[in-house]
This record gives C-alpha cells, structure tokens and sequence, in this order.
C-alpha cells in the first residue's frame, strides 16, 4: 500500500501523518468524465430527445430487466475512482448504488420505497435523481415490497468493489458506501410527515424497518471487506440546516444499537468507518463517538458547523472529514479564496493530526478547477508539523 | 359591558379571561373559567404536541360554547410556544411536523364551524420551492407556522416556475414571498423569480425571503432578496415583519 494509505489512516487514529490528508467526494457524471477527458455514455440525450425518450418509456420494464443502468453504475463507480487518482487525492468515498429502476424517461423508484424525478445536469447528463415521496406509507406496504432486489446488493458490490480495489485499491484509500443509511431508509419510503406520526405511533414498526437495515447494512460491510476495501462510509443525513431532524434522544433510543454493530462488524472486518451527514449534526457529534465511528464528514460550514467547534466536542475521538464549502468556494470562487479557505481548515482542525480535508458533498455546479487549486493548497499548508500558514501564492 | 367574547380590541382568549373574572360568581362567570381553563389547555396539547388527544379537546370546547376563534387562537398560542421550545433546542424538526399535524387536527374540527378567513388577519404569504428542486419539507413546516399563526399562506408547491409565483403575487396581492431553495445548482431559480417580478413592476411591492439548505447571507445580496430565514421560527419573524412594514 502507499503513502496515501498511511496517511489516511494516521489521521483517522488521529496521529499526525506527513501531511493533511484529503478525500474525494465527487459524483457528478460532467466532473468526472472532465476529469478523465472523456465524454460519458449518451444516457443524458437518450432520457430528453422526445423520438428517443418515447423508445425508452416504452421499453423502461425491459431496460429494468435487462440491469442497463445497474452495469453502467459498475462502469461510473470504476470511472469515477479512476478520476479521484488522476486528481491525486489520497482516499475516495465510492457511491455505488445500482438502486434505481426507471419508470419512465421522469419518473425513477429506487429499491427501498422512493418515488424520485428524474432529470438532467444542465450538461446534457442525467443527474442524480430527486426524492419526491414514499412509496411504502404502513407496515402492510413494508411486508409486500419487494425485497429480492436489496438482497442482491452485496453480491452486486462485492463484483463491483473488487475489481475497483484490484485496480485502483494500492493508488488511493477506497471507502465503500451505497445509499442509504438506516435513518434514511426508516422515514424517506413513507414520507418525513407520516414519519414524524409514526415514530410516536407505530414505533415497533419503526424498529422492524431500522432491523432489516441494520443486518442489510452489516451484509454490504462483508461484502466490501470481502472485496479488500479498507474503509467504509455510513452515510445517513440525520440534520438540517437548523439541527437533527429528530430529538437526539429519540435517535439514541431508536438506532444506537444498530450503530454500534455496525461499527463493531466494520473493525471486526477490520475496516475504518466514517459517518456522514449533511446538515448541523453538532448535537449528534458525541453521540457518533460514543457509537464508534472513526470519523465525521460533511461539517458543513452553511450549516453552521466550525470545524473549531467539532475539534473541541469529538476532537479527542474522531477524525474530522470535510467542511470544504461547496456553495461559493468550490463553485465560482477566485484562487486566493480556495487557497484561503483551505489554510483556514486545516489550521482550525489539523493540528495534532484527525482531519481529511474535503468537499462537504457533491453537486453538477462544482468547478473541477477550483478542486485542483484545493488539492493544491493543501500541498502548500498541510505538511506537518503544521506551521502557522503563510498567504496564498501569487 | 358586553357578552363573553367580544371585549373589542382584544383577542378573544384574554377577553375570556377578563369575562370570568368581571363576572366573578355567577353563572356568566363560572362558565367563562370552564372556558378560558378547556382553552388553556387546547393551548398546552398543542405544545405538547398532543395528536391523539387535540380533536377531543376542541370538540368539547365547541360543545362547551367557546367561540371557534378562540379556539384556533388557542391553538396559535400552542404553536408559538412549539416555536420557541423549537429555538431554545428543546423541539426539533420532526416535533414541528408534529405540531402542525396536531393543528391540522384541531382545524378538522373546527372547519365546519367558522371560516378560517376570521383567522387569517396577519397577511398573506406565497410560498414555493423553486424551479428545478422539488424537496419541501423545509416550506411546509414554513406553511403550517404561518398558517397557525394567521397568516393567509398561498402555497405553490415545489419546482414551481418563475411565471407561477408572478401570478400568484399579482392574484393574492401578497407582500411577502418565501422562496425554498435546497440545492446550489437551482440558485439561479431565485434570480428567475426576482428578475420575472422586476419585468411585471411587482418587485418593488413584495419583499423577498429565501431560506434552504444552500443559502448564505452572501446570497440574499448577490440575488437581490430581502432577508433569509434559517429556521421555520426566523422565517416567521421575517414574515411579520414583511407585511408590517
């Protein structure tokens, strides 16, 4: 294994390593694809053009059948591992996530429940498809869905994962993930408003649902270890912008077992795993520790989340991943300011080791230029021992 | 001195107050107590984010003759404290569905009696999630807060486009509109929307509010807006503030 490998876990067991090290977080098809200077498969005009888009309306079922779109998540998930070495980061978040089934050339309902529309970049590719509602809205619905396809998924990623490790696993520390996490999963099939009910109403239902996707959770982390990857990301978004969706003390009680076999199975595994969550999770921050997580990503500045403030509550515990603003910074913001915000980061977080800088997630806006000058800051102010940071290049 | 209720100028759950004390022993009295006590409680079940328990209660202040409007002020009382329980960390998210489902209840009962017109006094707000993005949650717990604390709300749903929200402005004769935004790359939406009320000359009689998982501060000027709201509670506040200006 290679430097990028000891250096991502030194800052995940919270020891300094030679230099910050970072992490890629990129699923944008347009992004990867100019990466690699390629031109990605003409999925994109096939869904918009009408003589086409009738073709495939028609044939949906059959597109379904035949794992079309499964095959070319194989085929994104290696491309865009391809792309996180070419941009010289030293570990990737690999999303792969054969979930979705298409409808029609708008309509997608994914394996779990979701009903989604489906639409482009502005680019000319499909983008990632929009959560519109729940499909599964009472315990009857969870019994009769269709769950041949979920239990697919490991065999399906442990395919996918290993020839991604075989070829990329010595150049880069690969995370596996898939979506969703069990939070997710538990109230996006039927909707956050007949969740927020039944949590008060129906919680055995509610923890029969969080049981099935804790032992399909545990599958997934055999499936990826089997396929040699070192680290997984649960990622499950558990907050807003104003806080945790739920009481605290209410997720405690309803996923805090579940958790912790899941971090228990992946170090069992003998895997890192890292949690991730969008929104300002400050008040779940201890709660993650307590459940064995080996690091957080997003901490998401628009949130309201400081990297200073996540140091001084889990510092001692966690590594810290992320922060990296995707708003402005990573979108249409000038060098000096990348430069800038990368300095910042790392001097609020990486002193004494625990921090991987990266985007706080992922989106079609996101400039690949503005991406090379962050991994280029970090060249510039992440060595350790870590100085006081000097001003950004001419 | 006039009939329980209808102390002009003040809300009539304090003129019930005011009734059963003036009126001290008698029979007049005695029910004004049993109603500003069934009322005080319809207030704390809806902070207390009562769902099974809100339609009962406000059924038997029906029957007990309390007038619908003090009920549903009632209620907003709740809600303002489901609010502020909301701001000092106590409540989260899925509690402020849950208030707004304990009011949906408590409305249920009430509808036939009254219309919610009486209520709605505070204004009227269009609300939307703009074009391109279709997350809502953040806009409906925006909706429910305003609509129980008397706001007439014209909510249009979501990837909702910028000719929709000029019309609707123009037909409600609103002065505040709420613009939901969750992803950066639909941004631009808002600036379709502030540019589509320039072109019709609406711009300069509504105020604009944006709020979402995306927007910063730095937004609100570089789009041209009026204000952000973090928090459904902040988002009501603006509103207030909106129409009274």
């Amino acid at each position: 294994m290679g430097a990028c490998h000891d250096r991502v876990l030194a800052a995940l067991e919270r020891r300094e390593p030679d230099r910050v090290p970072t992490l890629d977080v990129l699923e944008e098809i347009s992004n990867v694809y100019e990466i690699l200077e390629k031109k990605p498969l003409p999925f994109g005009f096939l869904f918009s053009n009408p003589h086409t888009g009738r073709v495939v309306n028609r044939l949906a079922p059959l597109i379904n059948r035949s794992h079309l779109f499964d095959r070319e998540m194989d085929r994104f998930s290696h491309d865009r591992t391809r792309a996180s070495v070419k941009m010289g980061y030293d570990s990737t978040w690999v999303m792969h996530v054969p979930i979705w089934r298409f409808r029609d050339t708008r309509t997608v309902v994914d394996i779990y429940g979701r009903r989604y529309d489906a639409g482009m970049d502005g680019k000319g590719n499909l983008a990632t498809p929009m959560y519109r509602e729940g499909l599964i809205s009472c315990p009857q619905d969870w019994a009769d869905w269709d769950k041949k396809d979920l239990f697919r998924l490991p065999e399906r990623a442990n395919r996918a994962f290993s020839r991604i490790q075989k070829d990329f696993g010595d150049q880069v520390f690969i995370f596996g993930a898939f979506l969703y996490g069990l939070f997710e999963n538990s109230w996006q099939p039927m909707g956050f408003e007949r969740f927020a009910v039944a949590v008060r109403r129906e919680k055995a239902f509610i923890r029969r649902v969080i049981k099935f996707y804790e032992d399909h959770f545990c599958m997934m982390l055999e499936a990826w270890a089997d396929a040699g990857l070192p680290g997984a990301v649960y990622t499950d978004d558990m907050a807003y912008r104003s806080g945790p969706m739920l009481n605290p003390r209410i997720m405690r009680e309803l996923y805090s077992d579940a958790f912790h076999r899941i971090t228990e199975t992946a170090h069992a595994l003998g895997m890192k795993i890292v949690v991730h969550s969008c929104g300002n999770v400050l008040p779940l921050l201890e709660w993650f520790a307590e459940c064995g997580f080996d690091g957080v990503h997003a901490l998401e500045p628009t949130a309201g989340v400081t990297l200073a403030a996540a140091k001084e509550r889990v510092g001692d515990r966690m590594c810290l991943l992320g922060n990296m603003d995707i708003t402005h910074i990573l979108v249409d913001a000038d060098r000096d300011e990348v430069f800038e915000a990368v300095r910042t980061s790392i001097q609020a977080a990486g002193h004494g080791g625990g921090y991987i800088l990266a985007p706080t997630n992922s989106h079609q806006s996101m400039s690949v230029q503005r991406i090379r000058w962050m991994l280029e800051a970090v060249e510039r102010y992440g060595a350790y021992p870590l100085t006081g940071g000097a001003g950004p290049a001419a | 001195m006039g009939a329980p209720g209808c102390v002009s100028g003040i809300s009539s759950v304090k003129a019930l107050f005011i009734n059963g004390l003036y009126w001290g022993g008698t029979e007049a009295g005695r029910k004004g107590r049993v109603m500003a006590k069934s009322l005080k409680n319809v207030t704390r079940l809806v902070a207390d984010l009562e769902l099974e328990q809100i339609a009962s209660v406000v059924q038997e202040s029906l029957d007990a003759g309390t007038e619908p409007l003090a009920i549903l002020q009632a209620m907003s009382a709740g809600m303002i404290q489901v609010g502020k329980l909301f701001e000092q960390g106590e409540y989260y998210l899925a509690d402020l569905v849950l208030a707004g489902e304990v009011m949906k209840e408590g409305i249920q009962v009430l509808e036939p009696h009254f219309s919610m017109d009486a209520f709605r006094t505070k204004g009227t707000v269009v609300l939307c999630t703009v074009k391109g993005d279709i997350h809502d949650i953040g806009k409906n717990l925006v909706a429910n807060m305003l609509t129980g604390s008397g706001f007439n709300v014209v909510d249009l749903g979501v990837d909702v486009h910028e000719d929709r929200v000029v019309e609707a402005v123009k037909r409600s004769g609103a002065r505040a509109l709420g613009l939901s935004v969750l992803l950066t790359p639909m941004v631009k939406s808002v600036s379709d929307v502030v540019a589509a009320l320039e072109a019709q000359g609406l711009r300069a009689r509504v105020k604009i509010a944006i709020g979402g998982a995306c927007t910063t501060p730095e937004l609100v000027q570089k789009l041209g807006v009026d204000a952000l709201g973090r928090d459904p509670l902040e988002a009501m506040r603006i509103f207030e503030s909106f129409v009274k200006e």
